[in-house]
């Protein structure tokens, strides 16, 4: 196989991330304003406050996504908070069930009692607003199979009006429509955190107060382990990133360099 | 007739769901939950069989005529023995269906996503040249936000994040927004236009 211009550049970041992780040094991060918003959101809120956690992902964007879900689920079990899990997508249904079982374990939360996983319903905007008429109607029963009125922490859950908020933990447009129909329609907070690529998406309904608070990407993750001082995947992998983002600056340069080069031959000659 | 009842119950279900959206009167919110609950659910189920039922077609048809054999073979046997694993030992944690998720299906979708990284860089290098002034002004946001989403953003200068911030908050935004009119917008207008029939594309076969 000949090797071409764009083999050398995969090869090149390749070896660039491999370095970068086995390094093992960990950049300073500085923290901005969105991550902190969130943070604050969290603090805030009273011991025992109940909040969903809607696993809005598919296995694909795992890397990004489990440094995020875990530093929130941290958090918030730290702080009390009592989590109802649920997914949306499919492939997030697994996945959130194992990380809320996972952090619980780590602060030594009941299942039941702290947080519950109801798991997956199907066809997202229709969920979104039953639930808003009724959540044990929308979710009878949860992820493993008990019915949600013998579950303690669901006493006294009917609608959004008894919830402190939705966090989407989401990789695409679907904390969109949390927004356009939980909080339009049922005046639900909605926050959420995403993959760094639908970060811009965001910015309009952050801005307009329509999503209240969000973080992303694996900075954002590296941002939040550092505000509630636990170490996490999300500083790690963020020596690769910014190596990796330096390494694209680079070609580009050099890209240009020798498109400019061979522009000023082609007019001499 | 075959063309007409399901217009009119395609416009029926879309002014009812509209009207619906809007009351908060019991029996609309009762008769909401009805539909959102369980008839979407039941259509979903059947359009989840339409899906398995043309992928089992299409699939069989190319095995037959050689094309991909391996792949499309692989492909069905990913698609058949998922569902009798979970319809023997369930789909919880600790399950195969479960292992078979986390050890096969995650690994797999995310070296295919993060191949992406990989064709950024080469479109990057390739093709991310100032060939003219919005080119250039392209390039010079992108660099900007790339500075600033790392960590040297801001050792090289305390203004980069604060120039990338604005780039984000100000020309981006005003973009992201116009493009969120323009789909709502869109949105309603194709909504309307197949509530009232004018758009009838949606029942296939020829337009009559």
């Amino acid at each position: 196989m000949k090797l071409e211009s764009r083999h050398w550049t995969f090869f090149g970041l390749a070896v660039v991330v491999v370095i970068a992780m086995l390094s093992g040094f960990q950049p300073e991060i500085t923290v901005s304003p969105d991550t902190l918003r969130m943070h604050e959101y969290i603090e805030s809120l009273p011991e025992g406050s109940k909040l969903i956690i809607s696993f809005d992902h598919e296995a694909s964007s795992l890397p990004e996504i489990r440094p995020l879900a875990v530093a929130l689920l941290r958090h918030a079990f730290s702080k009390n908070l009592r989590l109802i899990g649920i997914a949306l997508l499919s492939e997030g249904t697994g996945v959130g069930y194992g990380l809320m079982q996972q952090v619980a374990a780590e602060y030594s939360k009941e299942y039941g009692v702290d947080y519950v996983y109801l798991g997956f319903k199907p066809q997202y905007i229709a969920a979104i607003l039953s639930m808003g008429q009724s959540i044990p109607a929308t979710f009878p029963e949860d992820y493993v199979g008990q019915p949600v009125d013998q579950l303690p922490l669901m006493t006294g859950v009917e609608t959004y009006d008894d919830l402190a908020g939705v966090i989407s933990v989401a990789d695409g447009s679907l904390t969109t429509h949390w927004i356009e129909y939980g909080g339009g329609q049922y005046g639900v907070r909605v926050s959420a955190f995403g993959t760094a690529a639908m970060v811009t998406t965001y910015d309009p309904y952050l801005n307009s107060d329509q999503m209240y608070a969000m973080v992303g990407g694996l900075r954002g993750a590296a941002e939040y382990e550092k505000l509630i001082e636990i170490g996490g995947s999300g500083a790690r992998g963020m020596l690769a990133q910014t190596c990796s983002h330096l390494y694209v600056i680079l070609l580009i340069v050099i890209g240009n360099v020798l498109y400019f080069v061979s522009r000023r031959k082609g007019r001499s000659s | 007739m075959r063309r007409k009842v399901p217009q009119f119950v395609c416009a029926l279900f879309g002014i009812l769901l509209f009207a619906l959206y809007f009351s908060s009167h019991p029996l609309a919110r009762a008769l909401s939950q009805l539909v959102l609950v369980e008839y979407w659910q039941i259509i979903f189920a059947f359009t989840l069989l339409v899906g398995v039922v043309s992928f089992l077609k299409v699939n069989l048809k190319s095995i037959e005529r050689g094309e991909d054999r391996p792949y499309r073979i692989v492909s069905l046997m990913g698609l058949l023995s998922m569902p009798i694993v979970a319809f023997f030992w369930g789909i919880k944690g600790g399950t195969p269906f479960m292992w078979i998720f986390e050890n096969i299906q995650v690994p797999m979708q995310s070296t295919v996503f993060a191949l992406l990284a990989f064709f950024v860089v080469s479109a990057s290098f390739r093709g991310f040249r100032a060939r003219s002034v919005s080119a250039s002004v392209l390039l010079v946001s992108a660099l900007l936000t790339l500075l600033a989403r790392s960590d040297v953003g801001g050792l090289l200068s305390e203004h980069l994040p604060v120039v990338a911030d604005w780039v984000r908050n100000n020309p981006s935004m005003s973009a992201r927004r116009a493009i969120l009119i323009g789909i709502g917008l869109g949105s309603v207008t194709t909504s309307l236009r197949v509530i009232v029939g004018i758009e009838r594309t949606w029942l296939g076969g020829k337009q009559q």
